[in-house]
């Protein structure tokens, strides 16, 4: 059997701020497998974003083990937890979070200098990739709201992650741009071979998916 | 925006230390030019209001006869009474000399304009002058007073617009300006001493300051003798001239407390300008710092971000702060011309200290909270 790409077993969230304790997540027990495109489902408040800051280590877990290919985040250092997600993991948000006094080229290359790569083909082949060729010299700001979703899509996979950790992609988008970056993810899934774990209010969104994960109240109502 | 706040915290500092030091300074490089070697004054008289207690010609006359080593130790005694005038906007303490005095006080200085005064032989005729014409000007509006002359330096002509033959007033005496010479004597103004006496009301051959030329060849340690034997004779108080930034900063004790509180609260402030003006751009940026981190920057990586941005932010302040001390000094001098402001380089050195070196560590406390960022909350704040 083939390894999980993420598991997760008896994963716990509770976010305290003095006195107060707001527990978030439960037991939570997850497999994404390599090349899966999942998407989590639920009201919000259920805890799906907090679930993913935890898959994507921008989040430590109160409890529980978070297996990121065969190795337990738990006993990473912070070191460690940037570079897993510098090299293996990819985000993609609903506000983009491009940043906006560089061009969308730039935002992309930055990722890249991050990772420590010399930056040459792979931003073309990332701009390519969401058809934004033309595109990399504008700056976020003089693009429409669609195509800054397709640059940040494009600075999530232009290092080829083994996961694209998505949040709400399509919730900051009209209908028609909404189908068009599902189309998009559909396509990277299925040609890169990439896992992406979505997190999304839609049906429509979430029929895109391998598998859908249904979450209330911090817990995996089905799997 | 930060690198100006940088530079205005800069520019506060060097003007407030250039402004205050600069007076003392100046003030002080004008007394220390006169041609003379030992400054006499009364114990009580106060050089901060530049007035108090009085001396005698009998003291002049009791300094002459000081010997060292068995010969004469005293070339001139030169008497200075002091008086008060308002020109151009400022009042200004008026040298009373004895024309003949001048050159110690002109030195190597030229009179750009006019020429010198002349005196009145004796300060009872001055004031018995002085008097009467008063009581003249008085019964008859047409009555010509004779004006007390003066000569101003040039910095005080070119602020006040001032040329020779311009009328003005002491108290209420008619003064005319009969002569400008370069800048640098040590009064802005200079009256003929039995003639100030007379304005004032004073008959007697009084004087605020004395002078005193010594023999030629009388090294310092001599000199310092010559004035303990003076303080011995007169019982008055006797300094060096070279020494004189020395007393004038003792008697301004409190000035110089408040120089140096002053220099030392815009220390202050200028690094907290620095510090505060990191921290808001970590606030400003902590969405950029943890869309940083989504993209895998390790936490170092932020730190080191944060301090090199801050480095050179706090780097180009500094210089521009430079830029702008010497645009606010020419400002100030233009506005005010009689204020000196002095930018030493001790104190540039200091600026860019407080601006580089401050930067840095004022960068590590935003550093540390950059590192503390919950990126999670930046990302998801709209």
């Amino acid at each position: 059997m083939t390894e999980a790409l993420i598991k997760t077993c008896g994963l716990c969230k509770t976010f305290r701020n003095g006195r107060l304790e707001t527990p978030v997540l439960h037991d939570i027990d997850l497999e994404i497998g390599r090349g899966e495109f999942v998407a989590i489902m639920g009201p919000s408040g259920c805890g799906k974003s907090t679930l993913m800051h935890i898959v994507g280590l921008m989040l430590s877990a109160s409890s529980g083990e978070i297996f990121i290919d065969g190795k337990n985040a738990a006993d990473f250092s912070d070191g460690q937890r940037a570079r897993v997600r510098r090299d293996k993991i990819g985000f993609v948000f609903q506000r983009f979070n491009l940043l906006p006094t560089i061009s969308a080229y730039k935002n992309i290359a930055v990722a890249e200098r991050i990772r420590g790569h010399k930056v040459d083909g792979q931003v073309d082949r990332a701009l390519a990739a969401v058809g934004m060729s033309d595109k990399g010299r504008f700056k976020p700001g003089q693009l429409s709201i669609g195509q800054q979703q397709r640059i940040a899509i494009a600075r999530a996979i232009s290092h080829e992650p083994a996961l694209v950790l998505a949040d709400e992609p399509t919730g900051n988008l009209d209908s028609g741009n909404a189908e068009r970056i599902l189309e998009l993810f559909s396509e990277i899934h299925r040609e890169r071979k990439v896992a992406i774990m979505m997190i999304t209010h839609s049906e429509a969104a979430a029929s895109v998916a391998d598998r859908v994960i249904h979450m209330a109240d911090g817990r995996i109502s089905n799997a | 925006m930060s690198v100006l706040a940088v530079a205005i915290a800069i520019t506060l500092l060097l003007i407030l230390v250039g402004l205050s030091n600069g007076t003392l300074n100046e003030v002080s490089g004008r007394i220390e030019s006169v041609d003379a070697e030992i400054i006499v004054r009364d114990r009580h008289f106060d050089l901060g209001s530049m007035s108090g207690g009085t001396l005698w010609e009998r003291q002049a006359d009791q300094i002459m006869e000081i010997e060292i080593a068995g010969a004469p130790a005293v070339e001139r005694v030169i008497p200075v009474f002091l008086g008060r005038v308002k020109l151009a906007g400022l009042t200004q303490n008026v040298f009373g000399v004895c024309p003949e005095d001048f050159a110690y006080f002109a030195g190597p200085r030229r009179m750009v304009d006019g020429g010198l005064f002349e005196d009145m032989d004796a300060p009872l005729e001055a004031v018995e002058h002085f008097t009467e014409q008063a009581r003249l000007a008085e019964q008859d509006r047409d009555y010509r007073v004779t004006p007390l002359p003066l000569v101003i330096d040039e910095r005080l002509a070119n602020a006040g617009g001032f040329a020779v033959g311009d009328h003005t007033s002491y108290g209420d005496t008619p003064a005319v300006i009969v002569g400008i010479i370069e800048t640098g004597v040590a009064g802005r103004v200079f009256a003929p001493i039995n003639m100030l006496r007379g304005v004032n009301g004073i008959a007697a051959q009084t004087a605020h300051m004395f002078f005193v030329k010594a023999t030629p060849g009388l090294d310092t340690g001599n000199l310092q003798l010559l004035a303990e034997e003076i303080e011995t004779v007169t019982h008055r108080a006797a300094s060096l001239v070279a020494n004189y930034g020395q007393i004038l900063s003792a008697n301004f004790r409190n000035l110089t407390i408040f120089v140096s509180l002053v220099s030392v609260i815009a220390l202050v402030i200028c690094f907290l300008f620095i510090l505060v003006t990191m921290y808001t751009m970590v606030l400003e940026r902590g969405r950029e710092i943890a869309i940083l981190q989504s993209l895998g920057a390790a936490r170092w990586t932020i730190l080191r971000q944060t301090i090199q941005e801050s480095w050179l932010l706090c780097s180009l302040g500094t210089v521009l702060g430079i830029l702008m001390t010497y645009g606010a000094r020419w400002l100030i001098q233009t506005m005010q011309p009689l204020m000196t402001v002095e930018i030493r380089p001790f104190w540039i050195g200091v600026a860019v200290l407080i601006g580089i070196g401050g930067g840095a560590i004022s960068a590590m406390y935003p550093g540390y909270l950059a590192l503390r960022h919950d990126p999670v909350e930046a990302l998801s704040f709209d």
